[in-house]
């Protein structure tokens, strides 16, 4: 669209020093949509520098890597994009993992439903649920500290607490460790609490790797938890000759007591995560 | 950069499909007003550049939206001005107040405003800033009552009632 009519070179120039009033200015905006002639006059008189580093940074920005699938979504839900990358760098947030966690759970589940009936039926429960309160265990340990996690030093030297950090990784790990669980758990033939009962063992136990590790490295603190639980899970079932008896009321009473005992120690030392993990 | 005598239809179809010196081009043409009318619209320079930096990635990613039927600038100031409001709606900040400070009228303006306007733009600079900047985000930039809100600063119900106080001061100055 022509209309022939063309800006004055001097309220161009006043225009780009902001100088000139609103209705002109207006005026002249709403003719800059439609003349390139009056854009290619106005163009020479803005700061090329300021234009130039714009572009620098447009360039940067195409080339920059782009954030993959679960990074975006996460953005799009609202959460930081500082706190996306860390929990996209978490080893144990990865699809792989999440994968081999739900392949892990669903195959202890499955056969659970398959044995239903058969003498096998409380063995492969007592696995499943077993298995379910360690799935998190396994996260956090793969989640943060040296060995495991490729960001570990950056992290040590980024301005941010290291137990802050922690806790944003644990949470997503144990968020998404449980929803898989819980998915897995559905596979079961048992119904109503059953579903569930490997739900608070979990979470001690994370909360106890958690605590362990204030002391010693993720890895040895998830090993020693994960033993320790296997054994005791292990012991009282062959003890008792009831296999979901470390599920029982006084298991998850003690699992209750673990969350507590566990997150009192974390909040006393949680300081200790400030580099003092060993190496 | 290499000058293109391409039109900007051909060269958003061209970025469309990747080409980086075509946006360039695009950039060439088209962030010098850009930063002008957005600078106008934000006082603080950085917001600003942010927000070209922001437009020229959408119009490279979303270049293959484009639609023909639309001219290129009013797309790109349409970005522009939803990206800048976007800013401004995360990260609030004082609204510009270039147009509380009335700048003097010398007798060359009001000679050019002869000129270049009718009684529209007589009547337009009678209003007072206030009711100009609404008249000038709703009218003129396009925007929602709400996306008007938050550019300049204000609640949504006062957009409104100055809008209809805008018309109505309009309509008695041009009758």
């Amino acid at each position: 669209m022509s209309t022939g009519w063309h800006a004055d070179p001097v309220v161009l120039s006043r225009y780009a020093a902001e100088e000139l009033d609103d209705v002109r200015a207006s005026s002249l905006e709403a003719h800059l949509l439609t003349c390139d002639r009056c854009r290619d006059a106005l163009a020479p008189l803005t700061d090329a520098p300021k234009l130039g580093a714009i572009w620098h940074a447009i360039e940067t920005a195409l080339d920059a890597p782009q954030p993959g699938i679960v990074e975006r979504a996460m953005q799009r839900l609202g959460v930081p994009e500082h706190v996306c990358r860390l929990l996209s760098a978490t080893p144990s947030l990865r699809v792989s993992w999440l994968l081999a966690e739900a392949f892990a759970l669903g195959m202890a589940a499955i056969a659970a439903n398959q044995a239903t009936g058969t003498g096998l039926a409380g063995a492969t429960l007592f696995l499943f649920l077993v298995t379910a309160a360690l799935a998190p265990v396994a996260g956090v340990a793969a989640a943060f500290g040296p060995g495991v996690d490729p960001t570990y030093e950056v992290g040590l030297a980024a301005p941010m607490r290291s137990d802050r950090l922690l806790f944003i990784r644990a949470s997503a790990v144990l968020g998404a460790s449980l929803a898989i669980a819980g998915v897995a758990a559905l596979a079961l033939p048992g119904t109503g609490w059953t579903l569930a009962l490997w739900l608070l063992p979990a979470l001690g136990l994370t909360l106890a790797t958690l605590a362990v590790a204030t002391w010693v490295r993720p890895v040895w603190a998830a090993l020693g938890v994960g033993v320790g639980w296997v054994v005791l899970a292990a012991a009282t079932a062959v003890a008792i000759t009831e296999p979901l008896i470390v599920f029982h009321v006084w298991g998850q009473l003690l699992s209750l007591g673990l969350i507590v005992a566990s997150a009192a120690v974390i909040a006393h030392r949680r300081a200790a995560y400030e580099g003092r993990i060993p190496a | 950069m290499t000058v293109r005598a391409d039109g900007d239809d051909a060269l958003v179809a061209a970025v469309a499909t990747g080409d980086r010196e075509a946006l360039a081009e695009l950039y060439r043409r088209h962030a010098p007003w850009l930063v002008l009318r957005l600078s106008r619209r934000c006082a603080d320079p950085g917001t600003v550049e942010e927000v070209v930096q922001d437009t020229f990635v959408a119009v490279w990613k979303g270049a293959g939206r484009f639609r023909a039927d639309g001219e290129v600038p009013a797309w790109i100031w349409g970005i522009g001005v939803r990206r800048l409001i976007s800013r401004l709606r995360s990260r609030p900040m004082a609204p510009t107040d270039a147009r509380a400070e009335e700048v003097m009228v010398s007798a060359e303006d009001e000679v050019l405003v002869g000129v270049e306007h009718g009684d529209l733009g007589q009547a337009l600079g009678r209003l007072s800033p206030e009711l100009r900047a609404v008249v000038q985000a709703t009218v003129l930039d396009g925007l929602t009552t709400r996306e008007a809100a938050t550019l300049l600063g204000i609640p949504q119900g006062t957009v409104k009632t100055r809008s209809a106080r805008a018309r109505r001061e309009l309509r008695e100055a041009l009758a």
